[in-house]
């Protein structure tokens, strides 16, 4: 597991340990990756940031030309493993999770575990300044930066 | 490998993070029982040669150490597919069918590495125990023993098994299905003793152990989530057969399985007494 | 699928020391439908259950025997049960300690066949 935000670090690895997730990945609404886990190449994590951050913001827009509010979570189950794809606000912000597991885990187990990390985060944010609104070409500078320090790049 | 070596190795990887000095130094780590520092050399490493099929079994036996089997055998599938005549990879992956009891792809593997490294340690000894493994299964219904046959193979590093005298006479000796009914697993899912068939009469209690080695972890948080205690025991009926599963250890699960016309109930009786066997026969094995 | 789901679940609720029933997606180990569950979370009961369900029957399947027709969890507090249903269904419950488990397997099963 890496974390960028320390205080990430106990929350989530309880939440690996009760939800048997093989892949975890925690970014801000922009894509910055926060923490990771299972992803041993810095490419799959990239790609993986960017288009969740893609999906969430694609689903919200939907929701909102459609009047039918901001998505809470996605998951979409393949042959032989799942994936969780969820929007929670923490006092820094929206932040993304997305979260894959196989058979020794199930949508039901992600979920229920997910929502206490998600508790457990909100409870131990460290309070601070509002985050400034992420610009478009702010976007990939901040992905390389989050990437260099989770892969020591 | 000294630990004067292990520092030269550092700061060798410290002056050049490119240096494939992360391999020598994982493994170092790895035989020094540092897995969580080896786990993360390697990792590091893969991030900078993720197509070096050497890094991938060396993350693969890091993690098999660690008792991550699923992962570990992931890494040495990738490690396969890159190189598929790396001898380390195809001796983890035959070990792991060994565990998993698919007794025929361990023995493909395990030759593969024999025929590219005739040199490999522990191999030839390994195919020898699977052969043997092959033969009961198609002469009779011995269950081969689980762990401690193939030196430097990961899960063996990792596992709790005795070496020796693990064999369900022992253990089990006395009491009813002690060869073929009475299963008892470690936390890693590996067979500690006893044995169980499949109704052809072949061995499956490895499979069997290699499945249920998450079982405990699952009885312990649905009892505590669902404020219901302390777990005592899970029963399982299916149109065959009884299953009976308790934990007569804080790390160790007992199997019982009996035909369907034996009622769960008496399988908690039948319960009691092996447990009483495999609390002895562990206290007497640490 | 035609069944009263609610009135189903009343019947198993009804047998003395059953703390709450209901109907869980075995795969997914998700809520289909649910009595009053005293002081437990729901969610938590079908996904809990839906895992320990399904490794057991990873592992019968390894043993070379068929689906578990019946799940017990027996805690110091209570017990868990299950019954697999048609579509990928189980039907739970959620005892306390001293409950008469025959009669509750019992419903559990008539509930299961009347899902089939």
């Amino acid at each position: 597991m890496r974390v960028i935000e320390p205080w990430v670090a106990d929350p989530l690895q309880r939440f690996l340990a009760e939800s048997s997730a093989r892949l975890v990945l925690l970014t801000t609404s922009s894509g910055q990756v926060v923490a990771q886990h299972g992803f041993t190449r810095a490419l799959d994590v990239m790609s993986a940031a960017a288009l969740g951050a893609a999906i969430m913001a694609s689903t919200d827009e939907l929701g909102r030309i459609t009047a039918s509010g901001a998505s809470r979570a996605l998951s979409h189950q393949g042959p032989s493993r799942g994936v969780f794809l969820s929007g929670f606000d923490v006092p820094q912000g929206r932040w993304i999770g997305l979260v894959v597991y196989d058979h020794d885990s199930s949508l039901g187990l992600v979920r229920l575990f997910f929502d206490r990390l998600v508790g457990e985060l909100t409870a131990l944010a460290p309070v601070e300044t509002p985050a400034r609104e992420v610009l478009a070409a702010d976007f990939e500078n901040e992905l390389n930066a989050s990437l260099r320090s989770l892969f020591g790049r | 490998m000294s630990i004067e070596d292990i520092r030269v190795l550092t700061a060798q990887l410290a002056a050049d993070p490119s240096s494939l000095a992360f391999l020598p130094l994982a493994e170092a780590l790895r035989r020094r029982g540092q897995l969580e520092a080896a786990e993360k050399i390697a990792i590091a490493g893969l991030t900078r040669y993720p197509d070096l099929a050497d890094a991938h079994d060396l993350l693969a036996r890091v993690l098999g150490d660690r008792g991550d089997l699923e992962r570990a055998f992931d890494e040495w599938d990738i490690a396969l597919r890159l190189d598929d005549r790396h001898a380390g990879a195809h001796k983890g992956i035959g070990f792991l069918y060994y565990v998993a009891g698919d007794l025929p792809r361990a023995l493909k593997h395990l030759e593969s590495a024999l025929a590219i490294a005739p040199e490999a340690e522990g191999v030839a000894a390994a195919i020898d125990r699977v052969r043997e493994g092959l033969a009961g299964m198609e002469g009779s219904s011995d269950v081969p023993a689980a762990a401690g046959e193939a030196p430097g193979t990961p899960a063996v590093a990792g596992s709790t098994a005795p070496s020796s005298g693990d064999g369900a006479g022992s253990l089990f000796s006395g009491l009813e299905g002690a060869e073929d009914g009475l299963l008892l697993i470690d936390g890693q899912g590996l067979r500690l003793g006893g044995g169980l068939n499949g109704p052809d009469g072949a061995p499956v209690g490895d499979a069997v152990a290699a499945h249920l080695a998450g079982a405990f972890r699952d009885a312990t948080r649905a009892a505590r989530l669902l404020s219901l205690g302390d777990w005592r025991s899970v029963g399982a009926e299916t149109a065959e057969a009884n299953f009976f599963l308790c934990a007569p250890t804080e790390d160790a699960l007992l199997l019982l399985v009996r035909d369907s016309s034996v009622p769960i109930a008496r399988l908690a009786k039948h319960a009691e007494r092996a447990s009483e066997a495999a609390r002895r026969w562990l206290a007497g094995a640490a | 699928m035609n069944v009263d789901l609610a009135g189903a679940l009343e019947l198993i609720t009804r047998v003395v020391g059953v703390r709450g029933a209901m109907v869980v997606s075995a795969d997914e180990g998700l809520v289909v439908a649910e009595s009053s569950m005293d002081g437990i979370e729901g969610a938590a009961v079908a996904a809990l259950t839906a895992g320990v369900v399904s490794r057991l029957t990873r592992a019968t399947a390894a043993a070379g025997r068929s689906a578990p027709a019946f799940v017990h969890l027996q805690a110091e507090g209570g017990s868990l049960l299950a019954v697999p249903a048609a579509e990928d269904l189980l039907v739970v419950a959620v005892t306390d300690p001293d409950v008469n488990v025959g009669l509750v397997r019992l419903e559990l099963r008539r509930m299961a066949e009347q899902l089939a």
